[in-house]
């Protein structure tokens, strides 16, 4: 099977989707003949032109507000946002159009728009342009949060996001792009609202958003040879949380950690471990549920403290033996 | 306005003479049936703001309202010269442009009283009525919210080829929001059939207009997009019809956006909870003389289309149908809470 | 430094003395163990020495006062030392988290001498035992109200009688998963010690403790008959399992010479004959004398409920009883005022009763005693288990004749002897007491008349 980067993966099924339905569209700043800022559409305004992969003005606002409407009668737009720091400019038109039109007038009309947006820390890029903003985003009803993980699975889920007749923010994670992995060539798609059990295990359960569950992988993989089995479960969408995967692995191992780089003060670790914590995995907890979160702080510029600012591998690590040697 | 720019404003208004008058509907192209249908129309606006206003008093209202009574000769202007299915988008002081557009009045009383039947299935209410189906893209709750939405619907429209265009109704404080900006600024870029209209009512929520807008009017802004713009009396329904005519041929000719600001006075408060601090009886009432309806009636009862006994009729035949969509509204069930969740996600 | 003189410790458990009287008065001039006061303890009466030599001051317990354990009572002023030298008085506030340790020193009678200051004036701390108590149950001692100077058992009981939950539960700490494992293993989890942080129960530490308590039984692939652990075949098993587990069961064995009470079995039966009455049978003689016996050996007549003894007045007798699929203990109520005859008639009635399932309630309850017959199965002796809350059964064999000597002569002859064991619980009844009890039963079994007495 081909390899591919989680980058190309995604350009690949936006190709494939605006080849097989002419009501798609790229909208976005610098997305032609530059390929946007971190290369994900390069070439597809050669294959499609101008009109379909439309470069906007600097206008966040405007790029959601109309791809909003132009969602509304008929077309399936899938605007790029340069950074997810800039889904704020927009929160107006995402938020009190995109996601409540469907809801306001009744159930008529539907807003199948695709809103991508590369998020994350460690390019040294600092407070403005670092940011993991998918936990305010989930807690809008009308809209879907999907966070892949891998190449795989950005393609399959991006396909699923453009073909969905909701509001769908897709979040991307800078350090993924040039993360290879295999893709097949056919077609499939991913349901948004699944997630993935990455890694089976018995001794814990590690809940990971995209950019942790590589890391949480390659930690799972160091304390297997301690027999120290962890398994890793990869949310992929976070609006709607995929709740019974992640309650039968708890109830399984009696051990959850859940890892993010968003902030952990109203991180959506929270709501996973709500969620867990009202289900029947209750009753097979061993230990209390715990999160391992990016601090409370802007991400710093100096590169050891942008480190510091969210979990890496090491802390993954020291959290999973606190947990299972009953520490907590 | 203050009282010096309000006189200086209404000294440009002229009354046409008959002469003046009969050959500018022929201009127009409007029959009698068309005069009477649209006068009849701006009364049924008119007494349907008036029944609003009732029904909230008599507390059978949640939440609350905001009244266009005395822009009628926007709502019906623009309303006639737009193409059925052309795409439409509202602001929260809607009502009038709503009914202009033929919407069926039981359905909107019923939406008022947040019933099942109502446009929006009682989901939406006053601010949010949408009738999608009739390319009637909705009322909008944030100001400026439907500009941005309606350079995506000319987007589309665009792409897909179509004849229709979209008209977007904003308020004179929508103008000072940044998403005008931006909106006025793509939609000229990219030549997008999207007519942009101003309804200059004097007022933000209070604050005035002289007051929020660095300079005025507010359509020369388009200038600096290089967009087609008017400036007009929006309480002349006649030269609202005739400009927006006018304005709608360029834009469906794929010559680009355009934006016609029309100046128009409401007489009740912004809201429900208005107390009207913030102008004076007086000024209220000066506008009154240069009321929409009484200006097109004396037009028309002059050129003998219309008599004051007809008049009256119409009066009274627009509050015989306001009564029946009440009487609908108010016999309406309620929605079933069991379906709180739905409609959420397609 | 002037040295403490603190109250000491001489059980394991015990947490406080009485002060019965000070053998030397305040001021008084006194040597290294020199028996300066008396206390009482829960079990015997002590003389209390003296830790150090010097002037005793700053008495201050009374007779009469009861004091926990390890708290000050005087202190010994070394030579040149005056009051001035004294600490000052330590105002007993709240109970910190105790770090518990037994090392004050139980099983010796002298206080140690190397108690450090620090140590002996722990006024604000919790005692062993009400430390361990906590542990145990995961309690939080700051949390717990204290009554007196130090936190003691019995505040810590009262603490849980507050936080006891309506059904009679107790707040233990454990995780999920270990209540879940407990309920379904049938553990008590409140037995078992903890081993995550701050002694919460694990749900291993339940796993662990239910294999200690039951061996695995291998049955894959054996071959067996089933018959589930249901209705009168599960209650004998839960209450069997009960007595056993909370009585420390003692048994005693005795012969008995049966000749003469077989002569007076003999002897009435004859009577019964020419009445046309029922012939009376060996249990009902044997329920008869027990039931005299008893009179005078109240103990064994007794039933432990929590911290108490109940002696109980009526002498109910229950008689084992063999039914299809189990056992049933119909009791002769106040056996020690019917006759013979009243209480043959009352076996006869009950015996069929019990074999058609239908006996009342009132005629199996209330026994203050049992007795198990399984002669009449060829039995020569056996322990039988007790029928709680009574505190003791007597289990019989068959008689058999058997060449004995008699007269502590040499000679031999052969008589009828059956064998009885009496099992008792421990926590009531002690071998001595149980002893004179089957000494007064041979007695009066082989001498029936002294029951005329």
């Amino acid at each position: 099977m081909p390899e591919i980067t989680y980058l190309e993966a995604i350009r690949t099924a936006l190709r494939e989707e605006m080849i097989r339905d002419e009501r798609v569209f790229l909208f976005g700043e610098d997305i032609g003949r530059y390929g946007g800022a971190f290369g994900v559409t390069f070439g597809l305004l050669d294959e499609f032109g101008p009109e379909r992969v439309r470069e906007t003005p600097i206008s966040e606002a405007a790029i959601v507000g109309a791809a909003t409407g132009a969602a509304l009668v008929g077309m399936r737009p899938v605007a790029e946002l340069m950074f997810m720091d800039f889904v704020l400019l927009t929160m107006e038109q995402l938020v009190n159009q995109a996601a409540k039109v469907r809801f306001m007038f009744g159930g008529k009309g539907t807003v199948p728009m695709v809103l991508r947006m590369p998020g994350g820390s460690g390019t040294g890029a600092a407070a403005q342009h670092s940011q993991s903003l998918e936990s305010l985003l989930i807690h809008i009803p009308g809209i879907k949060v999907v966070n892949p993980s891998t190449p795989y699975d950005a393609k399959g889920l991006l396909l699923s996001s453009i073909r969905d007749p909701n509001p769908v923010c897709f979040v991307e994670h800078k350090l993924l792009y040039k993360v290879k992995g295999e893709v097949p060539e056919e077609e499939y798609t991913i349901p948004i609202g699944a997630a993935e059990v990455k890694r089976k295990g018995k001794d814990l359960t590690v809940v990971a958003g995209n950019i942790m569950v590589p890391r949480s992988l390659a930690v799972a993989e160091k304390l297997s040879a301690e027999g120290i089995e962890v398994e890793v479960v990869d949310p992929r969408t976070l609006r709607p949380l995929d709740v019974d995967t992640i309650s039968d692995s708890v109830r399984k191992t009696g051990r959850l950690l859940v890892v993010h780089e968003a902030c952990q003060t109203g991180g959506w670790a929270g709501e996973v471990i709500a969620s867990v914590s009202s289900s029947p995995a209750f009753n097979y907890l061993d230990a209390p549920m715990r999160r391992l979160a990016g601090a409370d702080v802007p991400i710093p510029y100096n590169r050891n403290l942008e480190q510091a600012a969210v979990p890496q591998e090491e802390d993954i690590e020291r959290e999973i033996r606190a947990l299972v040697s009953n520490q907590y | 306005m203050d009282n010096e720019k309000l006189e200086q404003y209404k000294a440009t208004i002229k009354k046409p003479s008959r002469k003046e008058f009969m050959a500018q509907i022929e201009r127009l192209g409007l029959s009698y049936e068309n005069l009477i249908e649209m006068y009849t129309t701006m009364c049924v606006i008119r007494r349907f703001e008036r029944m609003a206003d009732q029904l909230y008093a008599a507390g059978k209202v949640h939440g609350t309202m905001h009244l266009s009574a005395g822009q009628e000769a926007v709502a019906v202007g623009l309303g006639r010269a737009l193409n059925l299915d052309d795409y439409f988008l509202n602001h929260h002081r809607g009502h009038g442009h709503f009914v202009a557009k033929d919407a069926d009045m039981n359905l909107m009383m019923a939406e008022f009283l947040g019933k099942e039947a109502g446009y929006c299935k009682g989901r939406g209410g006053s601010m949010h009525i949408a009738d999608i189906e009739a390319n009637n893209l909705g009322a909008n709750g944030i100001v400026g919210g439907g500009i941005s939405l309606a350079v995506g619907v000319g987007l589309a429209l665009q792409m897909q080829r179509k004849n229709e265009i979209v008209c977007v109704v904003f308020g004179d404080g929508a103008a000072n929001e940044g998403i005008f900006h931006e909106s006025l600024n793509m939609a000229a870029l990219w030549d997008l059939p999207v007519l942009f209209v101003c309804e200059n009512n004097q007022y933000g929520m209070s604050m005035q207009v002289e007051r929020a807008t660095a300079k005025l009017p507010i359509a020369q802004r388009a200038e600096g997009y290089g967009m087609r713009w008017h400036h007009i009396d929006g309480n002349d329904v006649l030269l609202v019809y005739e400009t927006m005519q006018d304005v709608i041929e360029h834009v469906r000719s794929g010559k680009g956006p355009a934006l016609v600001e029309t100046e128009t006075y409401r007489y009740f408060g912004h809201s429900k909870s208005d107390r009207n601090l913030y102008r004076t009886k007086d000024e209220i009432d000066e506008w009154k003389e240069i009321d929409p309806i009484n200006r097109f009636k004396n037009l028309l009862v002059d050129a003998n289309i219309l008599t004051e006994e007809s008049a009256q009729g119409i009066e009274q035949d627009a509050q015989k149908q306001i009564d029946e969509a009440v009487a609908f509204a108010e016999s309406s069930p309620e929605p079933d809470v069991e379906t709180l969740t739905e409609f959420v996600y397609a | 430094m002037p040295i403490p003189f603190i109250m000491p410790k001489f059980d394991m458990d015990q947490e406080n003395a009485t002060v019965v009287e000070w053998l030397k008065d305040e001021g008084e001039y006194i040597e290294l163990d020199e028996a300066v006061l008396t206390v009482e303890t829960d079990k015997v009466a002590i003389e209390v020495p003296a830790p150090a030599t010097g002037k005793l001051v700053k008495l201050s317990a009374a007779p009469g006062d009861v004091v926990p354990v390890t708290t000050v009572i005087a202190y010994v002023l070394e030579d040149g030392e005056t009051e001035d030298d004294l600490p000052e008085e330590e105002v007993v506030s709240k109970v910190e988290k105790a770090q518990v340790t037994e090392e004050i020193a139980t099983s010796e009678v002298h206080p140690p001498a190397d108690i450090k200051i620090e140590d002996a004036q722990q006024a604000g701390t919790a005692t062993p035992v009400a430390a361990r108590m906590a542990q145990e149950m995961g309690i939080d001692l700051a949390a717990v109200p204290i009554a007196g100077g130090r936190l003691t058992k019995s505040d810590i009981e009262a603490y849980i009688q507050t936080t006891s939950l309506p059904d009679g539960r107790v707040k233990v700490s454990a995780t999920p998963a270990a209540r879940r494992l407990s309920n379904e293993l049938g553990v008590e989890l409140i037995s078992v010690p903890g081993s995550g942080p701050g002694g919460r129960v694990q749900a291993d530490d339940v796993r662990s403790f239910e294999s200690r308590m039951a061996p695995e039984i291998p049955i894959d692939g054996r071959e067996a008959d089933l018959v589930p652990l249901v209705g009168i075949r599960r209650t004998i098993a839960e209450r069997m399992q009960s007595s056993f587990q909370a009585a420390p069961h003692i048994a005693l064995t005795v012969d008995v010479d049966m000749t003469q009470l077989e002569a007076a079995r003999d002897r009435m039966n004859a009577i019964a004959e020419k009445r046309d009455e029922k012939r009376i049978s060996v249990t009902a003689l044997l329920v008869r004398i027990i039931a005299w016996v008893l009179e005078s050996n109240p103990h064994i007549n007794a039933s432990l409920v929590e911290d108490t003894i109940y002696l109980w007045r009526d002498i109910n007798i229950g008689v084992a009883t063999a039914i299809e699929d189990g056992l049933i203990v119909p009791v002769i109520r106040k056996a020690s005022q019917k006759s013979v005859r009243e209480i043959n008639n009352d076996l006869k009635n009950l015996s069929v009763k019990a074999r058609d399932g239908s006996l009342a309630l009132e005629e199996v309850k209330d026994g203050t005693f049992t007795l198990s017959n399984l002669g009449m199965f060829g039995i020569d002796q056996f322990r039988a288990i007790i029928n709680p809350p009574e505190s003791a059964i007597l289990a019989v064999g068959k008689v058999v004749r058997k060449p004995v000597v008699i007269n502590n002569q040499d000679e031999i002859e052969v008589r009828p002897i059956m064998s009885m064991t009496l099992s008792a619980d421990h926590r009531v009844i002690d071998g001595v007491v149980a002893a004179n009890f089957l000494q007064d039963l041979v007695l009066a079994i082989e001498a029936p008349d002294i029951l005329l007495y």
